[in-house]
């Protein structure tokens, strides 16, 4: 099979290559043709980073055979244009700022692409149920959209070329919507991430990973692996030289599990070897000897004595508390004319940046280690590799790769220090492309809360106190823990003056799947609470939502939570401005949405029902008519 | 009853900019280079928020030429300065900043060379869109040859910039401290339609408004908003990492579900412009605060809609329900 | 990881049978994919490997449909996107443009098959509903002593639970055959925990007629899927609506009848309330699909009074 020829037209060449391991057409065109513009976000057909022509039609590469495709007219997001220029659909993305990380962007370029070809007339609902199968992570959609219609517009002669050009320069760059500098090299494909870079010589990594949640290591017998022909070498914790511990606040993680693993998923070993089929291969050969041990997944049940301990310096479990209080709270709720409690729950969430983790390390001929990966702490992660490698900080090198998607998931060294170490044993390049599946498991997730709230108000909506408790699973490893706990405690009672409070957060460890930096850093979940919370009382107060944050914000000169003194504060213009901004039909916060009179303008969609593409103009007008 | 309910709810939020109770710093090289082009290197860019547009920005104002002109180097621990990392909304404040003090540094230099060249005062000397000048004489050229010029009396027009952000620590017992320099405030609008057959919601409208400091770029803040509006909106209604006994059931798209291009509302923003006094661009950040109010505003819309508080996110079409029935009996046991 | 040793594509049903007849056990018969692709990762098959695979979408007799004495032939490589794009099919089967509308994207409807989705027998699988309220019998063909011989079963017996269906090793599903049925109304309904890409919880099909008269049910078709094991035709709620004259009440009557068929293991509750709702939105839908006007809030109410 590997022998088998390949013949394709592929951008309108004629191509003729062996099939090799590319059992997949996505891995044909990237790895056989270095046609990386298309992208592996799922492998499972649910993202669309893969999205290329076959024949005409717009298929999900990673779902298709590679032989399924031999014979077949291939497209792909590096043939649509001509070097050195765009189409319409891709100018239009450059234009409306369309593409974030970009990781996406080839995918959902093809998918623009295709919707115009189908139907050049498409209207807008229809064009969102042509993108519908491409997810994008960072835009919103919102700025894919605006830029399809208009390319839409300018190649249906409706909008004039210009429309695609950037707008004209004023008297100044800040405050101009200059057009993203890197669209050009997301919207074409032609931008290289971490997974896309090969080097001569390159072994590709796969990662043993553990099927226990707490377990001590036995044994690992890497042996056999190491003997496969095709396997350059095999890495576990034994092939630390340095002090092995990395983590954004306290270094609790080891490069691999060493001694024991403390969450499924977690690295055991590495294999690097000269194809992913072969490492993959090799992986079944290892050996590991593990002996389970009690596993704790609730908070509150590793927060008891007895419980199982999960790191030996945390007896208690407790990665972080961070109290803070103010004033006198239960004088605070005495003085209340109201008091209000309950319990908020948020989960894990996983970031989803389209490009799952991906590394490229090598030594150079200076002796210095390099890494290339889509991190976004170069500098912290140089200086814990460092130590971990045993190395002058000097000899350790971090270059960014562009990123696509982070959300903060990847601030944490989850896979730099394994390809560091295969590649100073191989003395080869050696590449890391996640899986999906392993970005999932591996990867740090949004800390789940549980809150308990009271608040103590006064009839005129005033808090006179509020008390706040959140624990909060931090998973296997501290990783952003503490930061996420401060964070939350800090910013917990929202952009309100409190005169009297007590909050604390409990950052704990379990044997789940590690929590760590994720958008917000623990401000979402505290403020969940609360702002949810503040409409409970509103209610009962018969106050507008509006209202009774109007008279408990913050000002300038205001003391915040921690005791700061606000110098500028734009709370009062910023409520003051979304009420108006909206249209917002005041009134108490008691399910009164059947009689508001403020809904469906024309700052609103429609709902969504799908089949935009075959309902009949009087279908739509004869919802609107009463039998 | 009608099949579809529909409501709105709002919810403020606020938050501090750059790295959290401490002290915060980003540096940057700059040099303004032939034909009157820069090259711009600081530890770490961009992670998809558009801060390589927001820095070429800076730097073309500062240097008085076009953001197409200004070359963002590699992040690269060897060859670039440190800016520690890509997160808690810090770029363009920490890192903008850092790029704007060193161009600052290099025009310093360069206009020097040319106030000099022209016999004029230094003050003088201004600059915009590849042009340099002075003002109130007739005295004008292109960047290109000011540039040139200044290289051929023997500078090189560089500059540094370290920017600092005096974040202080937190009290160990009570949490007394001034964790941050900068705080932004904003508040959002949902409306949202339930469908009480199947419990699902659907947001039809978001009214974003934001407090960024000074806007730097509109289009790049609008997106900020977008993405964490529907990021938000993600964690509000449909998604949910699983593990049981610590092995996930959410292990890839398909049970880990995330909002497509059918589920996302309109999404309308604007921004207030409250200056930052402490920096020199008098810009804030937008990336993190704009997630922060959207599921409350989404599940306050949701009450409003049809009278039940979800309090454990996500609100599943499955739990909408189960509180419709609640209600309902709760509603029956009262009468 | 996906992997395979042999890969064949036969052009004729020929061939292909003669592959299927020496398929290994380990081996896979492979239409779009769809199903079978995305199998092959953690969390799910893992690394499979498969020595042999026999890719079906190429054979020229599984090509297209015909539509003969009020029965469609859906032949086995039909793509899920003809139900929408092809005017034809559009007309015969009423409720499939909404079923496919629903189903997966634009993308994978262009290889994902309707025969793959029977074969595949997924609880929650779309196809099965809509076809069960077309009265679909399953082709299947082997081949014996040299001689291509075929078998037709109604979809009922051919799927018997969850993943199983009756296809034996050597056979080939070569075409879902069902009535074709012009001038009726049709209609999907199907909830998940998002509006594309989505994986059905409930979902359910309906198909009406109305007599000349325009208010009289000449002849309803209703089904379910993914509240049990297999997809449920709705036969005695139809027979209560058979001939009677159109009303809310009636309609929201008949809707109550099939929460109790609700035999999934998870989120009985759930299911229950929805498929309450499904069946009247169904036939409501359907109803408005002929041409009916828009139930009002202040039908609904009075219907549920
Ligand atoms: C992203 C995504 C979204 C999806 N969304 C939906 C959805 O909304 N609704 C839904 O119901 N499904 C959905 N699916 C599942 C899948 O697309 C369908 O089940 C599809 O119809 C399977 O058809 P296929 O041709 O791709 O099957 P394949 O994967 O090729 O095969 C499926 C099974 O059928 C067998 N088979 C196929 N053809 C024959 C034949 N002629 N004779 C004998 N056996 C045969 C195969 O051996 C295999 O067992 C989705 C899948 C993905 C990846």
């Amino acid at each position: 099979m590997p022998d088998h020829v390949m013949n394709l037209t592929v951008n309108g060449r004629k191509v003729k290559r062996p099939l090799g391991e590319n059992y997949r057409l996505l891995d044909f065109l990237r790895e056989e043709l270095h046609l990386t513009g298309a992208k592996e976000g799922c492998g499972a057909g649910e993202c669309g980073t893969c999205s290329v022509f076959v024949d005409g039609k717009l298929v999900k590469s990673c779902l298709m055979p590679t032989l399924k495709a031999d014979g077949a007219t291939i497209e792909t997001v590096e043939g649509l244009a001509p070097l050195d220029s765009l189409t319409e659909v891709q100018r239009a993305f450059h234009k409306t700022g369309a593409s974030q990380c970009g990781y996406c962007i080839p995918g959902m370029v093809m998918a623009a692409t295709a919707a115009l070809r189908e139907n050049p007339e498409a209207d807008f609902e229809e064009i969102k149920e042509r993108l519908g199968g491409n997810i994008c992570r960072c835009t919103g959609y919102a700025k894919i959209f605006e830029a399809v219609e208009i390319a839409r517009d300018v190649i249906a002669g409706r909008l004039p070329q210009t429309a695609l050009e950037p707008d004209a320069a004023a008297e100044s760059f800040i405050g101009a919507s200059v057009r993203r500098i890197d669209a050009p090299s997301k919207v074409t494909g032609r931008l290289k991430y971490a997974g896309d870079m090969i080097m001569p010589d390159m072994l590709h990594m796969q990662v043993l990973r553990s099927p226990h949640a707490h377990a001590r290591i036995v044994s690992i017998d890497t042996s056999e692996a190491e003997a496969l022909e095709g396997v350059a070498c095999v890495i576990t914790a034994a092939d630390v030289p340095g002090e092995d511990g990395f983590g954004v606040f306290v270094h609790d993680q080891p490069i691999m599990a060493r001694g024991k693993v403390r969450h499924v998923g977690e690295a055991v070993a590495a294999v690097s070897a000269e194809s992913v089929e072969i490492a993959r291969r090799a992986l079944g050969l290892i050996k590991v000897e593990y002996e389970e041990l009690p596993a704790v997944f609730d908070p509150e049940e590793a927060m008891r004595p007895g419980a199982p301990v999960i790191h030996d310096y945390a007896p208690d479990n407790l990665v972080k508390h961070i109290p803070i209080r103010k004033g006198d709270v239960e004088a605070g709720f005495a003085e209340a004319d109201l008091i209000v409690e309950n319990t908020y729950s948020t989960q894990q969430i996983e970031h989803a940046y389209l490009e799952p983790e991906a590394g490229l390390a090598y030594v150079d001929p200076d002796g210095v280690v390099t890494i290339h990966s889509p991190s976004q702490n170069i500098t912290h992660h140089r200086h814990m590799l460092a130590k971990i490698i045993n190395r002058p900080i000097n000899k350790v090198r971090f270059i960014m790769s562009p990123v696509g998607g982070g959300f903060g998931g990847k601030e944490d060294m989850i896979y730099q220090g394994m390809l560091a170490l295969a590649a100073m044993k191989s003395g080869r390049p050696v590449r890391l492309v996640f899986t999906r599946e392993e970005s999932i498991i591996a990867s740090a997730k949004r800390h789940p809360a549980r809150i308990t709230y009271r608040m103590g108000l006064k009839s005129d909506g005033r808090i006179t106190a509020v008390s706040f408790r959140m624990i909060s699973d931090g998973g296997a490893y501290g990783m952003s823990t503490e930061g996420v706990m401060r964070k939350a405690a800090i910013l917990a009672f929202g952009p309100y003056e409190v005169p009297n409070l007590k909050v604390d957060t409990y950052g704990i460890y379990t044997n789940n799947t590690p929590s760590g930096a994720f958008r917000s850093f623990g401000a979402m979940q505290t403020q969940f609470a609360t702002e949810s919370h503040l409409d409970l009382c509103a209610e009962k107060l018969g106050l507008d939502p509006f209202e009774i944050r109007r008279r408990n914000m913050m000002k300038i000169g205001s003391t915040t939570h921690t005791g700061q003194m606000l110098e500028t504060c734009s709370m009062e213009e910023v409520l003051r401005v979304a009420e108006e901004f909206c249209r917002w039909e005041r009134g108490a916060p008691t399910s009164r949405g059947a009689t508001r009179s403020d809904l469906g303008g024309p700052d609103t969609r429609k709902p969504c029902t799908l089949g935009a593409r075959f309902k009949m103009p009087e279908a739509e007008e004869s919802k609107q008519e009463v039998a | 009853m009608s099949r579809y309910a529909r409501g709105r709810g709002m919810a403020a939020a606020w938050y501090g900019i750059a790295k959290t109770a401490t002290i915060d710093r980003a540096g940057s090289w700059v040099e303004l280079d032939d034909g009157g082009t820069a090259k711009v290197l600081t530890g770490v860019t961009e992670i998809g928020e558009g801060i390589l547009t927001v820095l070429a920005q800076v730097a073309a104002e500062e240097l008085g030429i076009r953001p197409e002109q200004v070359t963002i180097g590699d992040n690269d621990t060897s060859r670039s300065p440190e800016a520690a990392h890509a997160g808690a909304t810090r770029q363009t404040y920490m890192i903008g900043n850092s790029v704007a003090l060193a161009c600052r540094n290099a025009r310093e230099r360069l206009d020097a060379e040319i106030a000099d060249h022209w016999g004029v005062d230094i003050n003088l000397i201004e600059a915009f869109n590849g042009e340099i000048w002075a003002r109130g004489t007739n005295k004008r050229m292109t960047m290109e040859e000011a540039v040139h010029i200044c290289k051929s009396r023997g500078v090189v027009p560089v500059g540094s910039g370290s920017f600092t952000a005096h974040g202080t620590g937190l009290d160990p017992v009570n949490g007394t401290g001034a964790p941050w320099q900068v705080y932004v405030f904003g508040a959002q609008v949902a409306e949202v339609e339930v469908d009480t057959v199947t419990g699902e919601v659907q947001v039809l409208g978001m009214w974003a408004v934001h407090d960024v400091g000074r806007t730097i770029n509109p289009r790049g803040v609008e997106g900020q908003i977008e993405g964490a509006i529907v990021q938000g909106l993600g964690q509000a209604l449909m998604e949910d990492y699983q593990t049981e006994k610590g092995h996930t059931t959410t292990p890839g798209f398909s049970k880990y579900i995330l909002p497509t291009a059918l589920d996302i509302p309109q999404i309308n923003s604007r921004l207030v412009e409250d200056r930052d006094p402490k920096s020199p661009l008098g810009a804030k950040g937008i990336g993190e605060p704009a997630l922060v109010p959207t599921a409350p505003a989404i599940i306050n819309a949701i009450y409003d809609a049809i009278g039940v508080r979800i309090t454990s996110l996500p609100a599943t079409p499955e739990k909408v329900l189960a509180g419709l029935a609640a209600k309902k009996a709760a509603s029956i046991a009262a009468e | 990881m996906f992997t395979y040793d042999s890969y064949h594509l036969p052009r004729t049903l020929r061939e292909a049978l003669e592959l299927a007849a020496t398929l290994p056990a380990d081996g896979k018969v492979i239409a779009g994919g769809t199903d079978i692709v995305p199998y092959a990762r953690e969390g799910r098959g893992g690394d499979v490997h498969f020595p042999v695979l026999l890719d079906v979408s190429k054979v020229a007799e599984f090509q297209g449909y015909a539509i003969e004495n009020g029965r469609a032939r859906l032949n086995a490589a039909l793509p899920y996107q003809a139900f929408l794009e092809d005017p034809v099919l559009r007309e015969n089967l009423p409720c499939m443009p909404g079923c496919a509308i629903w189903f997966a994207d634009d993308q994978i409807r262009e290889q994902a098959t309707l025969a793959g989705n029977l074969v595949n027998a997924s609880p929650a699988g779309d196809g099965a509903p809509p076809m069960m309220a077309l009265n679909a019998e399953v082709e299947l063909a082997r081949l014996s002593g040299g001689e291509v011989t075929t078998r037709r079963l109604p979809l009922g017996e051919f799927i018997t639970g969850p993943g199983r269906t009756v296809l034996e090793p050597g056979e080939l599903v070569t075409a879902v055959i069902c009535d074709a049925l012009p001038g009726y109304g049709g209609s999907f309904q199907k909830v998940g925990q998002r509006r594309s890409l989505v994986i059905s919880r409930v979902c359910a099909a309906a198909l009406v007629k109305l007599d000349p008269t325009r208010h009289v049910f000449e002849d309803v078709r209703l089904a379910l899927g993914g509240i049990a094991p297999v997809p449920l035709r709705l036969h005695d709620i139809e027979e209560m609506l058979r001939g009677k004259k159109i009303t809310r009440r009636l309609v929201a009557e008949a809707s109550v009848i099939p929460a109790d068929r609700v035999a999934s293991r998870t989120r009985v509750e759930y299911r229950r309330h929805v498929v309450r709702g499904f069946v009247e939105a169904a036939i409501e839908d359907a109803l408005v699909a002929c041409g009916a006007p828009v139930p009002s809030d202040r039908d609904r109410e009075e219907a549920h009074a």
